[in-house]
């Protein structure tokens, strides 16, 4: 169904061939994976078959590549969209509609399809995709997993053979993943191709029948990616004294936020904490009333003797970072933005150590929105680090991240709490939970369990 | 308590309002703003603004939708009064408090004298009960209309389906970008910000629209991606059907009548 034939591509403006050589055969019912890290061309590997590369994407580019029998410079996206579908990572920036029925119909509408063609295949997707039964809710009602389920549900409605999948389940828990486990199956036993670009693939691995892994732009041998050894954040806090407590903490429910219920916890100076749990447990809520971000609506939160403190009384030593990265830096270049908090909390800073952590000596001058994700998000964590903070407290800190960024944010971490600093972070990935020296789990906005590693 | 929601969004119940043709809202907007600008007399406004209110109770509106409708309207309704009772223009004016003179020496003659005028006051609160008018008229329609039908019926009376398309994804979108203006806000404040007062406030915007533009930029460009992968062109079919029924025949001769008759009696023409 698809054959590449070396093929190189060079986006507008870049020296660097973003794919080069690239030769590849997949036919119907197969699964393959493309693994690598940012920047190593998955992306654009899916975008050369689904046709935005050359129509909105158009740089230079040779050899040949064939989708069913057409190549998609030679034929609108419109036209290769009822044959290639295409889900990317953000679900919700894929959801055009207020209602779940009314986003699945959204692409047959523009295939021009009759009314009742579209009522039959809007249907038939909600049914297999089991969407069925929240066809009326409204989409922003909708959980991350169900957003990801109503996105592919939507593609499926438009009847393509092949599915690309670009990073589906970066922002999903563990129960969203399991979910899209099951869709894999299903799309596999319709005799769909399925072409999957993941950071995190190893659950998927039993349905996957072929593995590409791409290295700046080239085709190359899979190697083994590397892994931490629980614990591998070393917490030297079991004597300290407590700096966090919550006695009997209850947060109402509003808006997309889940409650707290009685939440006892006793945080020590030195230690590395993972709250974790599914989308929706209650960990970013707990995490922002350990912020001061959030206060309690009963019982009392602790920080450095403080009863429920505001956030200016806290502000400058405990950092938090949100989870986008992007919504956290303000400033003009890589340098301001390291020397952003401090300068306003009044404190010296030593920049060129804090830029040296982050790895980003050489892009010190840089708007730090041009960064990539990656180096985004290292830098707004170095950036809340130069404030030395004595808590920093993380949100879904590994988010988006490759494993190279993601073994440079976990030795900055290491390296700020050998200081006698507290991490604590919110995850709903099982593995930086388990990189915690002390993890704490949540279900429906309670404490269920509470475990100490060594 | 946690923060809320932007509550400026579309509300599923069955009541007239809700069941009228888009296209017939779209035409009672219209005579609205009609007659928004072309009454002269406050009477007439009044009229129309307890109109627009009687309509507004009729659709039953949540507790939050009245408490953001009350402040805007309250924000509204002191700065044009308060503006117009300063800087009146027009003559005769009647200064009914005077803070500068306008023979107190070289300060008079260059401000020209700083007083509240009656009919400045008067002319504030016609102009702020024209902009109330304008709100609750919207507030209705963005309470009654479901997005797409507003957008169909916009498309099937001429305007052209891309700006259809735009203004549904923009009320699609914009309670995520005020939900992220408020997160980065935090962010501000935790990484040291001074925010409070008027300085303060100008400070936090500097850093505010950078970051949200620059996101909402990277947010389009995948809205565009997700949209042309779902072969968006600007060309489609619609699952939705509109119909004109009995109601909003009458509904439209109604409203007729009320703009026919508010004219001829209180336009001031």
């Amino acid at each position: 169904m698809i054959k590449i034939d070396d093929f190189s591509f060079v986006y507008p403006g870049s020296g660097k061939p973003a794919l080069e050589h690239i030769s590849l055969q997949a036919e119907k019912g197969e699964l393959i994976l493309i693994r690598g890290a940012s920047g190593s061309g998955k992306s654009t590997l899916l975008y050369c078959i689904n046709g935005l590369v050359p129509h909105i994407f158009n740089g230079n580019y040779s050899g040949r590549i064939q989708v069913n029998g057409f190549s998609p410079s030679d034929i609108s996206i419109r036209e290769l969209s009822k044959t290639v579908g295409t889900v990317f990572q953000n679900a919700d920036s894929q959801i055009f509609m207020m209602r779940v029925e009314d986003d699945v119909a959204f692409g047959c509408e523009n295939l021009l399809m009759p009314r009742e063609e579209i009522i039959r295949r809007r249907d038939g997707s909600m049914k297999e995709m089991g969407l069925w039964e929240m066809r009326t809710k409204e989409t922003y009602k909708l959980s991350g997993g169900q957003k990801q389920r109503l996105a592919i549900s939507s593609i499926y409605a438009m009847g393509p053979e092949i599915f690309l999948f670009d990073e589906p389940t970066t922002d999903l828990d563990q129960d969203g993943r399991k979910d899209f486990f099951g869709i894999l199956t299903q799309l596999k036993r319709g005799g769909k191709l399925v072409i999957l670009a993941e950071h995190q693939y190893e659950e998927y691995m039993p349905l996957v029948d072929r593995v590409i892994t791409l290295h700046e732009g080239r085709l190359v041998s899979p190697e083994r990616a590397p892994e931490y050894p629980p614990g591998f954040l070393q917490g030297y806090g079991k004597e300290n004294e407590v700096v966090i407590s919550c006695k009997s903490v209850d947060v109402a429910y509003e808006k997309g936020e889940t409650a707290l219920k009685n939440i006892n916890l006793e945080i020590r100076k030195g230690e590395v904490v993972a709250l974790s749990g599914r989308n929706g447990s209650g960990k970013t809520t707990l995490l922002k009333s350990l912020a001061g971000i959030l206060r309690p609506d009963a019982g009392v939160v602790t920080i450095f003797d403080m009863a429920n403190p505001s956030l200016e009384m806290i502000s400058g030593r405990v950092g938090f970072l949100f989870q986008n990265p992007d919504e956290q830096l303000f400033a003009g270049c890589v340098e301001e933005e390291i020397a952003f908090g401090p300068k306003h909390l009044g404190k010296r800073v030593d920049v060129e150590r804090y830029l040296h952590l982050s790895g980003l000596s050489n892009e010190r001058g840089r708007h730090p929105q041009t960064l990539s994700r990656g180096q985004r998000q290292l830098l707004a964590v170095t950036s809340v680090l130069a404030m030395e903070p004595d808590i920093l407290l993380l949100d879904e800190p590994t988010t988006g991240l490759d494993d190279v960024h993601w073994m440079h944010l976990f030795s900055l971490l290491s390296q700020y709490s050998m200081e006698g600093k507290t991490v604590v972070y919110a995850t709903h990935n099982r593995k930086a939970a388990g990189t915690a020296s002390r993890v704490v789990h949540l279900d429906d906005g309670r404490i269920i369990s509470d475990e100490i590693y060594q | 308590m946690m923060e809320g929601s932007f509550p400026m969004r579309f509300i599923n119940r069955d009541t007239i309002f809700h069941r009228l043709d888009p296209r017939t809202k779209i035409a009672m907007s219209l005579m609205c703003a009609c007659l928004i600008v072309v009454l002269r007399m406050p009477e007439g406004l009044l009229g129309l603004f307890s109109l627009l209110l009687v309509t507004f109770t009729v659709v039953r509106p949540p507790f939050s939708y009245v408490r953001t409708l009350v402040s805007l309207m309250a924000i509204a309704v002191i700065f044009t009064v308060i503006s117009q009772g300063f800087f009146y223009y027009f003559e005769p004016k009647t200064p009914i408090l005077t803070f500068i003179p306008e023979n107190s020496g070289w300060i008079g003659k260059l401000t020209g004298g700083l007083a509240i005028y009656r009919e400045g006051l008067i002319y504030g609160a016609i102009q702020s009960l024209r902009l109330c008018c304008a709100m609750v008229l919207s507030m209705i329609i963005v309470i009654t209309t479901y997005p797409s039908d507003l957008i169909l019926g916009l498309e099937r009376i001429g305007v052209p389906a891309k700006i259809g398309f735009v203004v549904t994804v923009s009320i699609r979108f914009l309670p995520a970008l005020i939900d992220e203006a408020r997160r980065i806000l935090v962010a501000q404040k935790l990484r040291g910000l001074n925010v409070k007062g008027v300085r303060g406030g100008f400070v936090a915007l500097r850093y505010l629209l950078p970051p949200l533009i620059i996101d909402s930029l990277r947010q389009a460009r995948r809205i565009a991606l997700a949209a042309s992968v779902r072969a968006y062109t600007g060309e489609r079919t619609h699952i939705r059907t509109l119909e004109f029924s009995r109601i909003d025949w009458i509904a439209a001769g109604l409203s007729t009548g009320v703009m026919v008759f508010l004219i001829f009696f209180y336009g001031g023409l």
